[in-house]
């Protein structure tokens, strides 16, 4: 028995997973796709049903894990193959060439700020840009670059090394290849998240069509006091403060025509807060929500949806929406308000979706290197969906988050918990 | 003398875009106190910590600053970087010109400039009137204590021994298995709960580590994380029947209480969930209407182990029902007559209830009136879809407005919101899905662990997203429908995260406790009790025999409100005294 686990995710259920692993002695090796951690949660401005800033209730953990003396950190890598079982798995790890070396790197922000080439930006969900050598934030754990290689002017034209001449330890290092590392463990949590519908399968609601047709994440960073435009809500197209913001929800859920047929669960009160918190910066401006059913089923939440109705005065109108569409720089959104019956028309100057979750597109990939099975949709299958929520079939792996299936941020934690729970009690034989 | 040491972070731009660091680093190189001043692109760098450690080794400093982001992100860091170097940790502070000055003052350099001189100026007086602390080193039993033996304290239990370390079970009722033993079968599949359940009691009750005792209560707790001090009574019934004898007429049990006294170094709470009391429910016919039963009496007359053996009756005649209504939200999301919350299972058992009848009589009509459907869960939403598609369930969306007997019928009034139609439905069975409510016994419980509860009963977590499984105090743990109604997929793994929690307390060599914390300077104590009354951790007492108040440093977590609240500033926060408040005062203002 190997007594060190790895996770394979760095978002908040993987981290919490590593975290409960290793204050219990062990060591814990948590691999990361992106260059650092903290997931979706980092992308989040604030968290029902406080409105808590994610970010400040967020970056203490970042921290706790990058500091931690029992957390292997391996950012911008990807589990590539895994062998053995229980008690011993060994696990290949391919470390993405960063083109820095970020040993020398100090993390000091030069070659970011010399960068002459911005490009759209995953991590701002479609309304932000950054530099072409990043970090995701400037809390980042670790706080090191990488070079998007793809867009580089340099390996694209063979010109620029802009951040090479500016880094003062001689940190780019421009030949830098893939490495491969093996770790061994003897058990493996899972925590690989979700992502959102994909824009172009949403054409018909406008998004990746109409500029002014966002996702939630996308609001999200327009909520963020350090996202693209440091907490103003304004229109993608032309920077103006939006009057007339609609909200749909179930864009791609519940839709087993043009989406998916199950329910993604968190978008009902992620809805709830992004209206309450438009509201916050535009009083004078007007929500409305679309939705199916009003799904706030936890603790305080349906209490925060009374408040975002009844205290803030938002529209929620019960219907699903049929036409998104530009007319004379707005955005018209037609959809039936199934209770009072009559069809309703709003001219719109910003449209919200709640897209789908889904697991990320890769999950399949993964669950074949480690032998799992997955659902219809690609979410990791469960042993029992009753009394054994975070073990998977395979002896020795675990599940830990959205992977398994939507979930919000406290369900996530806790199982994330139970996850290194299993992890802990393997080790104690 | 201090010999303090002043490392101010650009933190790329962050800082130093706005603040002028050179200037800032060069003004304080003269401040009384001050043996050293440096600047650095990124302190919290290797390099940078690497600064620190030189400087502390070269220029003799006993005093550290580093002046960056908040110390939340970056205080533990710089006290590991300085203890590093032999210096007591406590004599580091940061001081935070990042999130408090920098970033809300950006684009106005000089007035910045001026304060982040002024906060660190204010944190020199600080730091050159710390003492060196010693963490506070606390006893760890390692044994664990779990109150409720239902599926959640079953799991917690199973988790934690599984892992090496005792465990006792404490359940209130004859039997362990909660309100899982009482449901006919899951959702999604139609397992037998019973038997899903019966495997984990068995493994409870033959685990070596395991010592369940039914029919006890907690009676009172004392202590604190690590070890706690449980009373613990129990009911047993003594047969007093002679060897041999057959007839059980001739003997009566004997009922005996028994106190027990257990040492344990952390609790799950897992008292679970009771249902709205049926008289609060009268205008829904429950407890006045023999046809009209709750969720879980419905759920006993589905299982095979139940009264019926499993065959869906009416309590009233016997009859099998013909047409069943099934009223969701029955004192859920209803303020008026019942709570505010949304009980969160009810749609998905109301679900599988509907499906489970329409099994046992196919020609039987079932209606269910709902708010909202909450079907949000793996494989849910499609759940409820086959109940409406496939089963023919009909589903109608509005409140229930009036429940009554009439011609042998149970007739209920309701409105379908979306057809705007008033629907009057004759039934022959109602099944109110009732809200979920927390143990009656929940808040007394509380009380007596020293931990806090919501406006509803239910446990409060310490943080609602990031620590969902912790309560308010420290070694107490939660699980399952206590904390908040949940479903047994989401108490099961909630119950396995209280386990982790448990299991990373006693994995600790020894409890360690921040030395942060609040003081009494007898000379100055009247003994008035005031600080006694506003700590929130129970962390202090008056002496009995000293008659000045005590601080229980484990259990003080350094809040400052027992100093506010002293008339005679006898209480004062180590390394945050009067003297060093007012010193800082005056090198900002």
């Amino acid at each position: 028995m190997i007594r060190r686990g790895l996770i394979i995710g760095g978002g908040i259920a993987g981290m919490q997973a590593a975290l409960d692993i290793a204050d219990s002695g062990h060591e814990a090796v948590l691999v990361e796709r992106l260059p650092s951690i903290g997931g979706r949660m980092l992308q989040l401005s604030e968290t029902f049903p406080t409105l808590d800033c994610a970010q400040c209730i967020l970056t203490p953990r970042t921290v706790e894990v990058g500091h931690h003396e029992r957390i292997k950190l391996l950012t911008y890598s990807e589990v590539e193959g895994v062998t053995g079982q229980v008690g011993d798995f060994r696990v290949r790890i391919r470390r993405k060439a960063a083109y820095v070396d970020w040993e020398t790197c100090t993390g000091c922000g030069t070659c970011q700020e010399k960068c002459p080439w911005r490009v759209p930006s995953a991590f701002e969900a479609g309304v932000g840009k950054r530099k072409v050598i990043y970090t995701l934030s400037p809390q980042a754990v670790p706080n090191k670059p990488v070079i998007d290689r793809e867009h580089c002017v340099y390996f694209l034209r063979g010109t620029c090394r802009a951040c090479e001449k500016f880094c003062p330890v001689g940190a780019i290092d421009f030949e830098q290849q893939d490495t491969f590392v093996e770790e061994r463990v003897g058990a493996i949590v899972v925590a690989t998240g979700y992502e959102l519908f994909p824009k172009e399968r949403l054409a018909e609601y406008g998004l990746g069509r109409i500029p002014d047709v966002i996702d939630g994440l996308g609001f999200e960073r327009l909520l963020s006091a350090s996202g693209p435009t440091k907490g103003r809500v304004e229109r993608p197209s032309d920077k103006a403060i939006p009057k007339e913001v609609v909200f749909v929800q179930c864009a791609g859920s519940r839709d087993p025509e043009r989406g998916v047929p199950y329910c993604s669960k968190v978008c009902c009160m992620v809805t709830a807060k992004h209206a309450m918190l438009y509201k916050h910066r535009v009083p004078d401006g007007q929500a409305y929500v679309f939705y199916i059913d009003i799904r706030a089923a936890g603790k305080g939440y349906e209490e925060f949806v009374t408040r975002a109705i009844e205290e803030e005065r938002v529209i929620y109108l019960r219907g699903k929406v049929s036409k998104v569409f530009q007319q004379d720089g707005k955005v018209m959104v037609w959809g039936a308000d199934t209770l009072s019956g009559v069809r309703v028309e709003v001219a719109a100057d910003l449209v919200v979706l709640a897209t789908a979750m889904l697991p990320r597109g890769d999950a399949g990939e993964l669950a074949e290197e480690l032998g799992l099975t997955t659902d219809g949709y690609g979410f990791y299958n469960e042993a029992d969906p009753n009394l054994r929520p975070v073990d998977t079939p395979v002896p020795g792996i675990f599940l830990a988050g959205a992977c398994q299936g939507p979930r919000d941020i406290p369900e996530t934690v806790a199982q994330a918990s139970g996850a290194a729970a299993k992890v802990l009690a393997l080790f104690a034989n | 003398m201090k010999r303090i040491g002043v490392f101010i972070c650009h933190c790329g731009h962050n800082i130093a875009g706005t603040v002028d660091v050179e200037r800032v680093t060069e003004r304080l190189r003269h401040y009384p106190g001050v043996a050293h001043s440096a600047d650095y692109i990124y302190m919290c760098s290797d390099p940078g910590q690497d600064l620190i450690k030189e400087a502390i080794r070269e220029k003799g400093l006993n005093g550290v600053i580093v002046a960056a982001c908040s110390p939340a992100m970056h205080e533990a860091t710089f006290r590991r970087a300085v203890a590093a170097s032999g210096l007591n940790p406590y004599q580091y502070e940061s001081a935070n010109i990042r999130e408090q000055c920098s970033w809300p003052h950006e684009g106005k350099g000089e007035a910045a400039t001026l304060k982040a001189e002024a906060i660190i100026k204010a944190t020199v007086e600080k730091v050159g009137r710390n003492r060196p602390l010693v963490p506070i080193s606390a006893p760890l039993t390692r044994r664990a204590l779990v109150i409720g033996g239902g599926i959640a304290g079953l799991q917690a239990a199973l988790d934690i021994a599984d892992a090496g370390y005792p465990v006792i079970l404490v359940e209130r009722e004859t039997a362990l298995g909660g309100h899982m033993a009482q449901i006919s079968g899951t959702y999604l599949n139609f397992e037998g709960a019973a038997d899903l359940l019966a495997s984990r009691i068995e493994q409870v009750t033959h685990h070596p580590h395991i010592q369940a005792l039914t029919r006890a209560e907690v009676e009172e707790v004392s202590g604190y994380i690590g070890s706690f001090t449980v009373e613990v009574s129990t009911q047993v019934d003594k047969d007093t029947r002679k060897q041999g004898e057959e007839d059980l007429s001739t003997c009566l049990p004997v009922s005996l209480s028994t106190a027990f006294t257990f040492d344990v170094g952390a609790i799950v709470v897992a008292t679970g969930y009771e249902l709205y009391p049926k008289a609060s429910l009268a205008e829904y016919g429950l407890d006045r209407i023999p046809d009209v039963v709750d969720g879980l009496e419905f759920e006993r007359m589905l299982s095979p182990t139940g009264p019926t053996g499993g065959q869906v009756r009416r309590p009233s005649d016997g009859r099998v029902p013909r047409e069943v209504v099934f009223v969701q939200c029955a004192g859920s999301r209803d303020p008026e007559r019942g709570v505010p919350y949304c009980s969160k299972v009810c749609c998905m058992v109301t679900a599988k209830q509907a499906m489970m009848y329409k099994q046992q009589v196919p020609d039987g009509q079932a209606y269910v009136f709902y708010i909202d459907i909450r079907s949000m869960g793996k494989g849910y939403d499609e759940f409820v879809q086959r109940a409406m598609e496939e089963v023919h369930v009909l589903y109608l969306r509005g409140k229930v407005s009036r429940i009554f007997q009439q011609d042998g019928w149970v007739v209920v009034l309701g409105a379908d919101t979306l057809s705007g139609m008033m629907v009057e439905v004759p039934a022959d069975l109602v099944v109110l899905a009732t809200a979920v409510v927390p143990h009656a016994g929940a808040v007394d419980l509380a009380r007596k662990l020293r931990i806090a509860t919501d406006e509803h009963g239910f446990y409060t977590e310490a943080h609602p997203k990031l620590r969902p499984v912790e309560s308010s105090t420290a070694g107490i743990f939660l699980a399952g429908a206590g904390q908040g109604p949940k479903d047994i997929p989401e108490t099961v793994a909630q119950a396995s995260g209280a386990a982790a929690k448990v299991l990373s307390l006693f994995a600790q060599e020894e409890l360690i406790h921040d030395p942060l914390v609040a003081t009494v300077d007898p000379d100055l104590c009247s003994g008035c009790g005031a600080c006694v009354e506003v700590c929130p951790y129970e962390a202090r007492e008056i002496h009995p025999v000293w008659k000045f108040a005590v601080v229980k440093d484990v259990l003080c977590q350094g809040c400052g409100a027992c100093v506010v609240a002293c008339p005679n500033k006898a209480s004062q926060m180590r390394n945050s005294t009067p003297i060093q408040l007012m010193a800082m005062m005056d090198a900002i203002v």
